[in-house]
Parts: C-alpha cells; structure tokens; sequence
C-alpha cells in the first residue's frame, strides 16, 4: 500500500518534469486568479479562448519564428490567503518560467504579488484589483514598478468619473418624464472603505449636478436585511439609489427592493447585479436594478460582439470584467511581434505607447501605467435588469443601446 | 584541535546516541546548509514563510502545550506585530530592523493583558474568549480604515535585507534561535513548573508556586515570539493586511501544534516543516491544485486517525524506547539500556500494561 | 436561528465533551443540500427541506463514526479533527458549487405590516420553526428516556456509564440531536441568506460567543445569550458609526466582559477540575 503510494508519488512527479520539458519554444503565460472563485474562472476563460485563437492561426510570430502560446494555470488562492498568492506568483515566475503574469483580484494580496513579480522584472498585467496605490507605486519608483500594468479595471477614482457621467443621464430622464427639477438621490454604500471616497465624491457634486442627496445609508457588505435602511428611503421620497455595493448585500438590496415595490431605480456599482446568476439568486425580484459592467452584445469596439457571442457559445454565461484577460494576450501578441522581442524593457516601452483596441474597451495607458479614462473606450458600460435580461443602455453613442426604464408610478 | 575533538566527542556521545537527536541535528544542518547547494528563489521563498510559521507554531505550542491554555486567537500576537512593525516603519520611518523588535514587544504587551483578563478561564472557555481577541482587533482595524488602511492593509514596506537569500537566513537563524530558546526555556526548571500548572493547578498552587505569575509570563514569552513571526513576515511580503489576523490562521497554528504534537516545541515546527511546503507542492500541480486544502484536511484526519498524540510523539515512540528502570531514552535497536545497562525489553505482563496505559 | 445553532453546539459539548467546530460547516451543507434539491431537481419546498435535514443528519453520524469516535480519548485531536472536517466541507462546496453566492427563493412571499414595520413572511417562518424546534429540543429532553440519559450523562459520564447507559450511543443521538437542529437552521434561513462555501465561518464566532455567554452545557444560557447577543449587534448596527464593523467586536467584548465577572459564563455550571 504504502510502496504503490510512493511509486504513484514518484510517477507524478516525473510526470510533471516531462511535461514541462516538452514545449521549449513557447511563449508561457501565466493565469493567476483564485480559480474556485468568478474571479478567476473568468480570468482563465479569457485566457484560455486567447490562447485556443492565437494558437490555430499559427502563434506569435517572433523574429520569424511562430510560437505557440502556453498558459500556466496558477491559483493563488487570495481570497483566503495571501502568502499563498505570492508563493503561486514565485513558483510560476521560478519554477514555471513564466514569461508573462496576467491576473490578479483581491487588492491586499495584488499588492503582494507586485512585489514578487517586480523583483524579478516580469512584466505583469492586473485584471481585477482596483486600488490606485497599485498604479501610484509605478509613479513613485518607475525602474522598479513599471512592469506593471493595470489592464482592468480603471482606477477606483476613475471609476466615478463614469459612475457620476451615467447619474446624470439618468437624472435628465427623471426630470423629463417626471418633471421633477431636482431629482432625489439616496446613497446606499456598504461599509467598506472603498466606498468611502465614493461617497464623499458623490455628497460633492451631485447637488453642483443638480440633484438633492437625501441620505446616506451603510449596511455591512454581508448584510441579509436591509428593510430598515429601504423604508427610511422610501419616506425619503428618493428617485434614485446610488448603490455601492460589492458583497452579497447587493442580491439582497435587489431582490428587497422588488418585495417593496420601490418607486426609486437602483444605480452604481453593484457586483452582484453584473453576474448572471443575479436574476435567479434575488429570486426574480431585480426588476430596474442597474449597475456598472464591462461586456454586452453591444458595439463598444468592433471585436466586442464576436467575443461575447463565442464566450457566451463556449462557457454558457456571461463573461465578467476578469475575462479581460483575452485582450490582455490579444495586447501582448500585438507589442511583441511589432518590437520582434520578448525582452521586458523593450516590451514596457511599446505597451506604454500602444492603443490597443480590446473587446470591452480601447486601450491606453499613463504615467501610473493606469488606465486612460474615456467614455466609450474604457468607461465601461451601464446595464440594467429588465424581466430577467441584462439590457445595456449607456453610453449612447454606442451602437445596440437600449433605453433605461424607471419603476411605474 | 582541542575544542574541535571536544565538540566532536560531545557531538557522539550525547546527539548521535538517539536517533531522535540525530535528527534534530540533522535538520539544523540541513536548514543552514540548503540555499548553498540549492538556491533556487521559489524553494526559499517556501522555506522563507516556513520558517516564520514554525516561529509562530512553536510560541503557540509554548502556551498551550506546557500550560494547557489551548489558545484559539494566537493571530492576534502575530497580527499585532505585523501590524506594528509595518505602522512604526512606514509612518515614523525608522529602519525595519528596529520595528520588529518594537512588534515583538507589543505582542509581548498583548499577551500580558489577554493572559491578564484570562487568568481565571480555563479549559474550553479559555480557548473560546482567546478566540474572540483578534476578531476584535480585526473589527477595530477594520473601523479606523484612516489608520490602518482598512482591508486593504498596510503596503509597501522596506525590507529587511534584499536577496531571496538573505531573507532566507534571517527567517531561518532567527527561527533556529527562537526555537532553540524556546525548547531550552520550556525544558528548564521553568518548563516543569509549566507542566505541573498544566496537570494540575490546584496542587501547583498548594507546593507554593505563583501559578498566575507563570501564566503571565508564558502568555508574555509566547506574544513575544509569535508578535517577532508576524513581524518578519510583514516586512517579508512588503504587506501587513488583516489577512494576519484572520481565523484561519488562528486555526492553521491549532492544526499544526496538534498534528505535530504539543508540548514537545519541536513538534510543531516539525508539522510546519512537512504541512507547509506538502500543501504548496500539491498546488503546484496544475491537475488538482485547487483541492490542496481539501487534501491538506484529509491528511491531517488520516494521520490523526493512527496517530491521535501527533506525529513526533508517535515517531519518538517508534525509534526510541525508555528504560523503565533509570527512564533514560535509547534508541529503538538497544537491547540494554545505555546508562545503567538494564534490558529494555523487559516482558511487560497485561496488568502493567493496562496500567501503563492509564 | 442562533438559538438554534448555539442550543446544538452547546449539547454536544455538554455531553460528549467535543468542541464542534464543524458545527455550523453541518448548517452550511444542509444549506447546500437544500439548494440543490430545490432549484436543481425541483422537489417542493417542505419535501426538499426534511431530505435535507435527515441526509445531513445522516451524514453526521457517519462522520461521527468514522472520523471522531475513534480518537475521542484525545480532546486535542478531537478539536482539531472538527477542525479539518470543516474544511474538508467548505472545499468540498467550493468544488462542487464554486464560490458563488447561490439564492434560494423564499418560501412564502409577501409581508406583514407590524406597528408600521413590514415583516416578510419568511422571517416569521424562521421565527415559527425555531420556536417549534426551541419546543421539540425541551421535550426530548426533560420528557424522553433517551433525554434523560442525556441529560445524565451530560451530568457525569462515568457514573452514567456505570448505571448502565451506552454513553457511546447516547453521544451518538446527542450528535444527531445537535446537527439537527444546525441543520434545520441551515435550510430555514437559506432563502433570506445568500448560500456559499464560507457561510459557515461568520455564525461560528457568533454561536461560539453565544454559547460562552450563556454558559457551556446549558441550554437557557444558549437561548438568553442568544437574545442578548442578537440585541446588542443591532443596536451597534445603529447607533454606533462604522458600526457594521464593530458589531462582531462588540458583541465579542461582551462575551469576554461576563467571562471575566463569571468565568463559567451566566447559566454554566462550573466545572470540576478534572483530574
């Protein structure tokens, strides 16, 4: 028994050394993401269409030379532990000999894993963590940082330019179709504190937009009733629930809404709202909730509606912000065979110039190696829950955009 | 020449007559020795973290195995260091290798007040009120987000030295000192007074020990160390976020004193030196990586199940055999003891069996 | 629904001396297993509901059997063999389930207005079946003979077992008792909260604190401290800022405020010590 077991043991790992020495002349990229997790299925999902696409049209062509591309799944675990993560980053960076990191969700741990990555001047693409202190280090020491690039999302400060740009749209269609001039917002935020800047921000402007704040209500991000915080908005006679919501407590605030039969209409962020599952898990009771998200069968770039349509064919939902990671790959093949080079320095110098036109966003990068914000290239887009459908609505320019609807009077 | 031969016939007559001293020696060497023949940065990076971890194992395994005061928030020392060294280094900008010690000592501050407001639980309520420390730390840290950066923690700290190599050996050598310091503290005449308060307190009392003031005092040493563990492994990821004081590490640290077995120091670093880098190895395969914790779980049920005292205790029983007449250890293949030549395996009757069972 | 986890965790210490931290990973599966049987196969609500409390049940005493009874001698192993067992179960879910939130639609539908207070059905539910449970436990109890050799052998093992019980198959019914009673909670409270692999970790702290307060072992001290605990968190909730964060904290501070004034907690016996 115990002999079987170390021979078994042994097999496994001969196994494992063959198996890396088979594909010499690939270009290996590494996935990372916590792999039980939304998160990181999609990070891989992404990756993995990249790579089938790239690899039947022949590789990346570098110095002549087609080679394939070879993913690394790496799971790191981060949500429930943070050395993990930064042990998967070393193993694939040592171990594997990853040539490129892609990935990455939970800030604390990115934060970590940058560090890793940085010391052995890996060019490392995020696809997940928000935290501005992620692009701020490349601001402050540049040799170090700046084979870092936040590839998703843009920054949190960023993030409520676009919030505030689709308040206002809404609120234009508040005051037209209820002739009201200064539009009722209630602030529903959990607690957290990347709400805080959120809120702060929103307590600024909206009344130099022209909208009234009614209050400011916090429930926990894992609350499981939120009926007290509902009825004071009711009494508040909002129109609007500014959302910013990242946990459970976003199914819950949906789903509550609709038992209630509120007259306001959700908007922000609202995590839970961007997944497919929202509709069943707040029990069809969604109805009007809207929410920040990144893809829909819209035209925000010409390569976005082949991509949702085979992501949708191959995976059977949605893809979510993480699946970036397709345009990650897509961006890398471009850089390297335009320099014909895989070396780092060289590579950091091209992304830093590229426009990179990816399925959810077109691409361009600044000093902090962030995300240059515009609406219709990386603002992302607005959906909203209409009977069980996920309807984007905003911006309009875009082609495929419906119309946002408000809760019947 | 002289001293060298000393070292060597001290070496022969006291470590290599046990296997299990063997061992231990063999392990130092192994430990100090490793990044010259192998340096590979992901191996001691491995390495690295595991040293830190059996720093924290072995101050946990300090206060519950020698007290008996099985504490379920032993995060809350490791934590706390983190947390201070990685706020005294950022914010007052002092050299790091100054803060650690000023973590440790905070840690060491904590444990006097949790060991303080503890004193008169024991049992199953001591392990649960410990449990409740560092889930308010975290609920405190979580609440001034201005302070301690909220969930996401403290980022971007200096490092103690730069090289894979050199965090290597700082973790390493601080690991050796501490534990070694810890097992000849917790074999002293201080250890034994420990044990008595563990078997029994009222007694320990009545032959005119200050069974409080040894409390405190372990509760202290033990901050101590595991605020120096958290220390380091703040400073080694660049990050001190609240993942340091998360249940699950409080339970990990259970998981590996009990698994490696208490009361023994070596023990659990010897759990933490198999555990830790088993469960990295099974991710590393891409196949089944993602259900590492799942098989880390079934191993520790599975050796549980054959060896409920731990493992070093049951491996000890197994290569090594005390003398029932002077209860010096030999090793397994002995026939007479080595000090008063008794014979070792004297038939032992049912009736002492059971009795030596008890 | 704390009562009822804490009501549990608290016998199965009483009698068989483990400390249960797999206690609430059991409310987690039979979550799960409700889940399942409901959305997946379509089963009705009361049918899904009692398969999954018995297979839950079931699959307790087994894990029993198997895993803890034969290092029981051991209490260190005991502790941390819950432990794994947990574990074990959370991956296990998130293998099978991934880590998603899961929604199980409610029950019942609709509210009642109480003083101007709308409260869902579902949480009168809730409220009616731990009430029922609360009623069925204090019977079993205090008017079976199997609640007497319970209640005996929670008293004094030993001298239990010498009066003839099978202490081995009284723990086993005092397990099964207990994960019940998780289990129950597990499927009543499903639909109001959101079902994933880490639900089980957030009600441990509570129901550990729950217990202590009330005293190890002692079932009006569980359902007091229950009350107590549930209060004070929503009041933190509302009237402290950054409350949301604190409520743990505080209601954790509590629990160690009354250890400290009386360290058996507010209804616990106090033990013997135990040589």
């Amino acid at each position: 028994m115990l002999r079987s077991f170390i021979v078994g043991l042994a097999a496994f790992a001969l196994a494992g050394i063959f198996d890396s020495a088979a594909h010499a002349q690939t270009i290996k990229i590494a996935i990372l993401g916590p792999m039980a997790f939304v998160q990181g299925e999609n990070h891989w999902a992404g990756a993995e269409m990249a790579r089938d696409e790239i690899n039947k049209a022949g590789g990346v062509n570098v110095g002549g030379k087609p080679r394939q591309i070879e993913l690394i799944r790496a799971d790191t675990n981060e949500i429930q532990s943070v050395p993990d993560a930064t042990n998967a980053v070393e193993r694939v960076i040592t171990r594997d000999r990853a040539d490129f990191l892609i990935g990455g969700f939970r800030s604390e741990a990115v934060l970590a894993m940058q560090e890793v990555a940085m010391d052995h001047k890996k060019i490392f693409l995020g696809a997940g963590a928000a935290h501005s202190k992620l692009g701020q280090n490349v601001e402050d020491n540049y040799s170090r940082y700046k084979y870092w690039f936040r590839y998703t999302p843009t920054k949190d400060v960023d993030l409520a330019r676009t919030l505030f740009a689709v308040m206002n749209s809404i609120a234009q269609q508040i005051r037209t179709e209820l002739k009201t001039d200064t539009p009722k917002v209630a602030l529903l935020a959990e607690k957290a504190v990347w709400t805080q800047a959120l809120v702060g921000a929103a307590q600024k402007n909206l009344p130099a937009m022209k909208m009234e704040v009614v209050g400011l209500w916090q429930p926990s991000a894992t609350a499981t009733d939120v009926t007290a915080e509902l009825s004071a908005i009711d009494r508040a006679g909002a129109h609007i629930v500014f959302t910013m919501l990242s946990g459970p407590v976003g199914i819950v605030v949906g789903r509550q809404m609709g038992e209630r039969n509120m007259k306001a209409v959700a908007w922000g962020i609202n995590v839970e709202g961007q997944k497919e599952e929202f509709w069943q898990a707040a029990a069809g009771k969604a109805q009007f909730v809207s929410t920040l998200d990144t893809y829909a069968e819209v035209e925000m770039t010409p390569r976005t509606v082949p991509f949702v349509r085979a992501f949708k064919e191959r995976y059977k939902k949605m893809p979510t912000y993480t699946a970036a990671t397709y345009d990650a790959i897509h961006m890398l093949k471009a850089v390297i065979e335009k320099e014909n080079t895989l070396d780092a320095e060289k590579l950091v110098a091209a992304i830093e110039k590229i426009e990179h036109v990816g399925t959810g966003s077109i691409v361009t990068f600044d000093k902090r190696h962030d995300l240059v914000w515009a609406v219709g290239k990386t603002a992302g887009i607005a959906v909203q829950w209409q009977d069980g459908q996920k309807v984007p609505f905003w911006p309009p320019t875009v082609k495929g955009m419906k119309p946002f609807k408000l809760p019947a009077r | 020449m002289y001293w060298l031969r000393r070292a060597w016939a001290e070496l022969r007559n006291e470590v290599f007559v046990l296997p299990s001293r063997t061992l231990a020696a063999l392990w130092v060497a192994a430990v100090l020795l490793l990044p010259l023949v192998y340096g590979d940065a992901y191996v001691l990076r491995i390495l690295t973290m595991t040293c830190i971890f059996a720093i924290f194992a072995a101050s946990w395994d300090l206060l519950a195995g020698y007290t008996g005061q099985v504490n379920f928030g032993h995060a809350l020392f490791f934590g706390a260091g983190a947390y201070t060294s990685a706020l005294m280094s950022l914010k007052l900008g002092l050299s790091p290798w100054a803060t650690v010690w000023a973590g440790a000592a905070v840690a060491l501050f904590l444990g006097f007040v949790v060991g303080y407001l503890c004193l008169r639980l024991r049992g199953s309520y001591l392990s649960l009120a410990t449990l409740a420390f560092p889930l308010i730390a975290l609920g405190m840290l979580f609440a001034f987000p201005d302070f301690s950066g909220g969930e996401l923690g403290i980022s971007g700290l200096r490092r103690l030295v730069v090289t894979p190599m050199a965090n290597y050996y700082v973790a390493s050598l601080s690991m050796l000192v501490i534990v070694f310091g810890l097992w000849a503290l917790a074999d002293s005449k201080f250890g034994i007074v420990l044990h008595a308060i563990r078997d029994d307190e009222v007694a320990a009392r009545a032959s005119g020990i200050n069974t409080m003031r040894y409390k405190l005092v372990v509760f202290a040493i033990a901050g101590a160390a595991a605020g120096f563990a958290g220390a380091l492994f703040a400073h080694y990821l660049r990050v001190a976020g609240p993942s340091t004081l998360e249940l699950a590490l409080s339970f990990q640290v259970v998981i590996w004193g009990i698994f490696g077995g208490v009361a023994t120091i070596y023990g659990p670093v010897a759990a933490v030196f198999i555990l830790y880098p088993l469960t990295e190895w099974l991710g590393s395969f891409r196949a089944f990586g993602e259900l590492r914790l799942l098989i880390f779980a079934i191993i520790v049920l599975l050796v549980l199940l054959f060896m409920p005292r731990g493992l070093t205790p049951w491996v000890r029983d197994k290569v090594e055999t005390q003398c029932p007449r002077c209860k010096q250890r030999n090793s397994f293949f002995r026939k007479l003891c080595r000090l008063c030549s008794a014979a070792l395996k004297a038939e032992v009757s049912g009736a002492q069996r059971l009795v030596g069972h008890q | 629904m704390y009562a009822l986890l804490a009501i549990g965790f608290s016998l199965i210490f009483g009698v068989a001396r483990i400390v249960n931290i797999a206690h609430t990973a059991f409310y987690m599966l039979a979550a799960y297993c409700f889940y399942t049987l409901l959305v997946k196969t379509g089963l009705g609500f009361v049918l899904s509901g009692l398969i999954a409390v018995g297979a839950v049940t079931l699959f307790s005493v087994l894990c029993y059997r198997l895993v803890i009874e034969p290092v029981r001698e051991h209490e260190a192993a005991v502790l941390i063999a819950t432990i794994a067992l947990a574990l074990v179960f959370q991956e296990l879910m998130l293998f099978t389930f991934g880590g998603h939130f899961l929604g199980i639609p409610s029950t019942l539908e609709g509210a009642v207005r109480v003083l101007g207070v709308s409260i869902p059905y579902q949480r009168l539910l809730i409220l009616v079946v731990a009430g029922i449970m609360l009623a069925a436990v204090w019977f079993v109890l205090y008017r079976t003979r199997l609640g007497l050799a319970i209640r005996a052998t929670a008293n004094d093992l030993e001298v239990a077992n010498l009066m003839g019980m099978n202490v081995h198959r009284v723990a086993m019914a005092t397990v099964a008792l207990s994960v019940s009673l998780a289990a129950v909670a597990g499927v009543v409270v499903a639909p109001v909260f959101v079902v994933d692999p880490f639900m089980w970790l957030a009600p441990l702290v509570t129901m550990l604190a729950i217990v202590v307060l009330g005293g190890l072992g002692s079932l009006k001290g569980s359902l007091i401290g229950a009350l107590i605990i549930g209060y004070v968190e929503a009041i933190t909730v509302f009237a402290v800022p950054a409350g949301a964060y604190l409520k743990g904290a505080v209601a954790l501070i509590i629990m160690v405020a009354v250890l400290l004034a009386r360290p058996e907690g507010l209804f616990g016996v106090a033990f013997e010590e135990e040589r």
